[in-house]
């Protein structure tokens, strides 16, 4: 199983697939929202595409879909756990 | 004209200009002015190894200083020119794009080929990695309307918009989609074209065109109206202008650098030259009617001039059948000879060089041409000084497309 995906790494995986940058504390923020960024559901994307690639898992239909960094960590990190278990 | 027609008439406000011989129309003008060429080796990157070997770089261009990086990440060199010209002219028109309804600005432009380095990086994913490995941004970003889409968004410009894809000639044509979305009650669009064809895949796709120059002397490989016409050699960069309805410029106070005045375009097939004679010629007339404008009040006439003895030898007689006896006096020039064709962003070029051109009373030289050929009055080495009025701009797209557009200076108004 991957190790669970951090603020910080998301942060530099948004910034180098949708050349937006988020302060990862700002992405620990519950009430944040990616559009407020205006990272879109094709940057989105261009992420999941890179942790697939990456760790050769995955990821749930739908999470590049995620309004908050919550929603979309949640997403991952639950595709993550089902691997190997 | 009656008041209403006269008050969504379409001005031309401001000017902003990516191109191979100088960023912003100061530079760009004064190059044009003094007849500079610029053609050169093409440098960029994978672009060494082919048989076009001469063309017009944009080289002062740092994408990073007037683009933001997501847009830098997201799209293509090709719509990083557009929307740092469309700032430029922007700035030049002083309009503020959040001071009125985003409903009132649209955006057109017109491109030849898209967004092509960016397609072949991720097509080299594709096929060496696999399609795992193509970015969402693909999907977008190689598009022909990809720079209208990001102008649109950038600028938060949600007025009518569209995109022209009608050969080189979709310049104009895009000028005249503009002035059309005026009349029916935009206040101002935000219009021009831009193209990045200097990149390897893009590069091959122009091999096929026969009247490409392949010459690898950058003195002798676009010389149009001359015995030696080869071909053309090609161009990035493009323009993009800030054109608006005569009342709401006149309303906010804005500069009126000129009218588009009248404009017609034809079609006459595919490298058939001496057919572009008969197509051009009516778009002219077409563009003179619009326009109001006998064949004698035209002051200036800023050719096509495709730089191929039969293409070459068409204009000068479309000009001559559509200005008539005019023909023998008016002055013509060819810029572009001094920096490349930048296919779309060609006849914007001319569009900006014309505009310039009227506002100082100079007809500017076609660089790099001494001895013509042809009957026709090409001003060569030097800038020619008198009054302008009143400029033709001609453009023909290598797929048959022909347009003709006319300009009236914007004091005489």
């Amino acid at each position: 199983m991957p190790t669970p995906l951090t603020h910080t790494e998301l942060s530099a995986l948004i910034k180098g697939k949708a050349g937006i940058f988020i302060d990862p504390q700002d992405l620990e923020r519950p009430e944040i929202t990616f559009e407020e960024f205006g990272v879109d559901s094709l940057g989105l994307l261009g992420v999941v595409g890179e942790l697939e690639n990456r760790h050769g898992v995955q990821i749930v239909d739908g999470a590049e879909m995620a309004k908050t960094p919550s929603e979309f960590l949640t997403a991952v990190n639950t595709s993550f756990s089902k691997v190997g278990s | 004209m009656t008041d209403d027609q006269a008050q969504r008439r379409a001005v031309l406000t401001g000017i902003g200009v990516v191109a191979p011989n100088g960023v912003g129309t100061d530079d760009f003008w004064k190059a044009v002015r003094e007849g500079a060429s610029v053609l050169g080796p093409i440098s960029r990157e994978g672009c060494g190894d082919q048989p076009l070997q001469v063309a017009g770089e944009v080289r002062g261009f740092e994408p990073g200083g007037s683009v933001e990086e997501r847009y830098l990440v997201q799209t293509d060199r090709f719509t990083h020119f557009a929307m740092a010209a469309a700032d430029l002219a922007l700035a030049d028109a002083a309009l503020d794009p959040s001071a009125g309804s985003p409903f009132a600005v649209g955006v057109v432009t017109a491109a030849g080929s898209g967004g092509g380095e960016f397609g072949q990086r991720e097509l080299q994913q594709l096929w060496g990695h696999g399609p795992e490995y193509v970015g969402p941004y693909q999907s977008i970003a190689w598009f022909y309307a990809a720079s209208t889409g990001q102008v649109s968004i950038r600028g938060g410009f949600k007025g009518p918009c569209g995109v022209v894809a009608s050969d080189e000639a979709g310049g104009l044509d895009a000028l005249a989609h503009a002035a059309r979305a005026i009349r029916r009650g935009t206040d101002a669009v935000v219009v021009g074209a831009a193209e990045a064809p200097l990149a390897p895949y893009s590069m091959v796709c122009q091999l096929g065109y026969p009247e490409l120059s392949l010459s690898s002397d950058p003195y002798s490989a676009y010389l149009p109206f001359t015995a030696q016409a080869a071909g053309f050699a090609p161009a990035e960069g493009g323009a993009m202008f800030v054109v608006e309805a005569q009342a709401a410029a006149v309303a906010r106070g804005a500069r009126i650098r000129a009218v588009i005045a009248g404009h017609a375009a034809t079609f006459t097939g595919a490298s058939r030259w001496a057919d572009s004679r008969v197509g051009l010629a009516h778009a002219i007339r077409g563009a003179l009617h619009e326009a109001r404008c006998a064949p004698d009040e035209i002051d200036v006439v800023f050719a096509d001039a495709l730089g191929t003895p039969e293409a070459d030898e068409a204009e000068v007689l479309a000009i001559r059948d559509a200005l008539g006896e005019h023909a023998t006096h008016v002055p013509v020039t060819a810029p572009k000879a001094g920096f490349g064709r930048a296919y779309s962003g060609a006849p914007v070029l001319d569009v900006a060089a014309a505009v310039l051109a009227m506002e100082e009373g100079v007809v500017p030289p076609t660089p790099g041409v001494t001895k013509i050929c042809h009957e026709v009055d090409l001003v060569t080495r030097f800038a020619r000084t008198c009054e302008l009025r009143t400029a033709l701009v001609l453009s023909r797209g290598l797929m048959g497309s022909n347009a003709a557009l006319v300009l009236r200076r914007g004091q005489d108004g």
